[in-house]
């Protein structure tokens, strides 16, 4: 017995001998995994991989970088539902495969930007990796941009529409995006609201992201210089209550702006609006809400978005194969991975490919509108936006769906 | 003074602080008897939710459901009550009761585990979308309008009453009955109690199951008033719960029905009053959190604990 009672025991040889094993073993599995956890992937340092000379084979990796999980989930199970549906459709009519090597982001929680930078790190020390479509955010963008341009990895973000992340020059030739930015969204709100309802008595409530605070602003600026009479609020993205915050809109507001992201926040809040005795009030949101939960709040319900087309080919038969679900955040993703994968075509033409030349294709980007989900031909100013989105579109909802006004 | 926002905030602060109660009751009873900080019980709230909304859709969901609503809102209420009672006592069973002679950081830590383990199983089984209630097809959305500034709604006026049915029927439980003189005893002196012939694990089993079905009840609730339930709710809800616990005297019932009004009305008033309120609400919450433990550090309710010498 030792001191404290517990029996020490000699280790016989034979016992040696079955440690060693044991530990070989676990060795062994260890090992497996972490081979299984890279996908058998070429790992390589993110500064070799930017200039290898990739082989490109009839398997091809596109990097795609989403919210899976986290409080922003929601939307980033659209983006994930439609670049999946992009890589599913041109498996069916392509001789080379894609596939996603898809990195977790948790945009809107804590370790958010910290799980973005991990994500872009894993892509860009991946040498099969070429370019990728996403991030999300714009927050994330600015995070990840030192790490993806290092690795000379070009990105097609699908959702981030921070003015200032493709004109401070900080990331032109490396950044492209499908979205209009909020200068032109914004613009479009303001306006509207101003010429077109008229409204004189407008509550604004961010939801205290980059992408709605940036929205709120400029349609906030433009109001308030047309002589409306404008109330600022904010409201968490996690919270769901929000019958305070509705105390606290005057009952003669004519229109309430809420640029949020989560099509279901928006929904919650329009209902919590009605219970309230404010179901009268116009509800304005964003393309974040271009939803048909939103529309289905009332007939007072009013959304911009990019000039998409709910009965386009692509459209109609996303919803078929998805339960009848629009899912239209996620459909500029679908035109970023269109985008990615177009490139990657071109620049494979020869049987190899840099990351360099994937980047000097995306730049080069010429997809017609008809092929394109947002409604306009997919082509990009020297900036890295879309040189061919100029406007934002107006939707009425008729109380399920929203159709265009403007 | 605009009575009409006073009202408002008032109406939301009483529903708010219903649920943040029912949250602090099991709160308040665990560490009661256990003297251990639950932290899985807000996950127990949001697995109630989604028992809710199961039940509800398995009776022909919101828009068409197969009988009166009356009938459905009482099968959600004994599927989700029932089935977080049963998830408590499991909880309680496989991740604190191994633990029970343990050092208190290691059950503590166990809790934490458990909260994690219940979010992420619910975003990997009911997924990462938020999914509605549908209250207004269900229950219908006639707001009542008492006088000219009172507004409430069925929803609202059903979690308020519901609350106050199950919290006054607790209180008769642990004041009257067997097994309420069981829980008091074991919560007095655990040691004390088994000698005396109580069977200490059945009591605590029982206080799981209790406190756990009152979470699930006010998930449900959460989701009728809110209309929305998704995976990541319980954590802010139980922290405000455990708020509520704290500052109505952690380990006093009516401490934790109490304190979970005082916490839903902070909030609501907070949200309305204050400066910036609606973005900067939680941090007005914990700041009160952090006055009351500061002016009565064993919470409204609560007794000063006497250290053994």
């Amino acid at each position: 017995m030792t001191p404290n009672g517990v029996s020490s025991g000699g280790t016989t040889k034979g016992e040696s001998g079955m440690k060693k094993k044991f530990i070989f073993a676990l060795l062994a599995v260890a090992f497996a995994f972490a081979a299984a956890g890279t996908g058998g992937a070429s790992t390589q340092s993110p500064q070799a991989a930017s200039t290898a000379l990739v082989k490109c084979g009839k398997s091809r990796t596109i990097g795609f970088m989403a919210p899976v999980t986290g409080p922003a989930s929601d939307i980033g199970s659209e983006q994930v539902a439609w670049a999946k549906y992009f890589v599913s459709t041109y498996n069916k009519t392509h001789k080379n495969k894609l596939k996603l090597q898809t990195e977790d982001t948790q945009l809107g929680a804590a370790t958010g930007t910290a799980e973005a930078l991990k994500g872009a790190q894993a892509l860009a020390s991946n040498a099969s990796v070429l370019a990728l479509a996403g991030p999300a955010g714009s927050n994330e963008i600015v995070g990840v941009t030192k790490t993806l341009k290092d690795a000379g990895l070009a990105w097609v973000s699908g959702s981030s529409t921070r003015t200032t992340l493709t004109t401070d020059g900080t990331r032109t030739g490396y950044m492209f995006r499908t979205v209009p930015p909020d200068a032109i969204q914004g613009t479009t709100a303001a306006n509207y609201i101003l010429k077109t309802l008229k409204s004189k008595r407008v509550y604004i409530i961010d939801d205290q992201e980059t992408y709605s605070t940036g929205l709120a602003d400029t349609v906030q600026s433009r109001l308030k210089a047309g002589g409306v009479s404008v109330t600022r609020d904010g409201v968490s993205q996690q919270q769901s209550d929000f019958s305070a915050l509705i105390a606290k809109i005057p009952r003669d507001t004519q229109l309430v702006y809420i640029p949020w992201q989560l099509a279901a926040r928006a929904q919650a809040f329009g209902q919590q609006m009605k219970a309230s005795g404010r179901g009268s009030i116009r509800l304005m949101g964003a393309d974040g809400l271009f939803s048909d939960l939103f529309a289905g709040v009332g007939t007072n319900v009013y959304d911009t978005n990019f000039p998409l087309n709910p009965k386009s080919k692509i459209i109609t038969a996303f919803k078929k194969s998805h339960g009848g679900k629009g899912m239209f955040f996620g459909a500029p993703t679908y035109a970023a991975t269109q985008v990615v994968a177009a490139a990657y075509d071109k620049a494979c033409a020869n049987g190899t490919a840099t990351r360099a030349e994937v980047r000097g294709a995306i730049k080069k980007t010429k997809i017609a509108a008809s092929k394109s989900v947002i409604g306009v031909a997919l082509r990009f100013n020297a900036k890295g936006d879309l040189s061919t989105a100029h406007k934002f579109g107006v939707y009425k909802s008729n109380g399920k769906t929203f159709n265009p006004v403007s | 003074m605009n009575w009409s926002l006073f009202f408002d905030l008032t109406v939301s602060g009483l529903t708010l602080g219903s649920l943040y109660a029912l949250i602090a009751l099991g709160y308040s009873m665990v560490y009661g008897i256990l003297k251990l900080l639950n932290f899985a019980h807000g996950d127990v709230y949001m697995i109630g939710a989604f028992l809710g909304w199961f039940a509800l859709h398995g009776l022909g969901g919101p828009v068409n459901p197969d009988f009166a609503a009356a009938g459905v809102l009482a099968v959600m209420f004994v599927v989700a009550m029932l089935g977080c009672g049963v998830l408590g006592v499991a909880i309680e069973r496989f991740a604190y009761r191994p633990l029970r002679n343990a050092p208190r950081i290691a059950p503590l830590i166990s809790a934490l585990g458990v909260s994690i383990f219940l979010q992420n199983s619910a975003l990997l089984v009911f997924g990462a979308s938020f999914r509605d209630y549908n209250t207004f097809s269900f229950i219908g959305i006639k707001t009542y309008n008492v006088g000219r500034n009172l507004f409430f709604s069925v929803p609202q006026l059903l979690t308020v009453v519901a609350a106050i049915c199950l919290m006054v029927a607790l209180t008769l439980f642990v004041s009257r009955s067997r097994l309420g003189k069981a829980m008091r005893s074991t919560s007095f002196d655990r040691e004390a109690a088994s000698m005396m012939g109580i069977d200490v694990d059945r009591v605590i089993s029982a206080t799981f199951f209790i406190g756990s079905a009152l979470a699930g009840a006010a998930g449900i609730m959460s989701g009728l008033v809110f209309g929305q339930i998704y995976h990541f709710m319980g954590f802010i809800a139980g922290l405000k719960g455990f708020t509520a616990a704290v500052i109505g005297g952690i380990g006093s019932i009516p401490g934790a029905m109490i304190g979970g009004l005082v916490v839903g009305l902070a909030e609501s008033y907070a949200t309305g009053y204050l400066p910036q309120g609606s973005t900067f609400q939680n941090l007005y919450v914990f700041a009160l959190l952090i006055l009351v433990i500061l002016i009565r550090p064993s919470g409204l309710f609560g007794q000063a604990v006497i250290q053994k010498a």
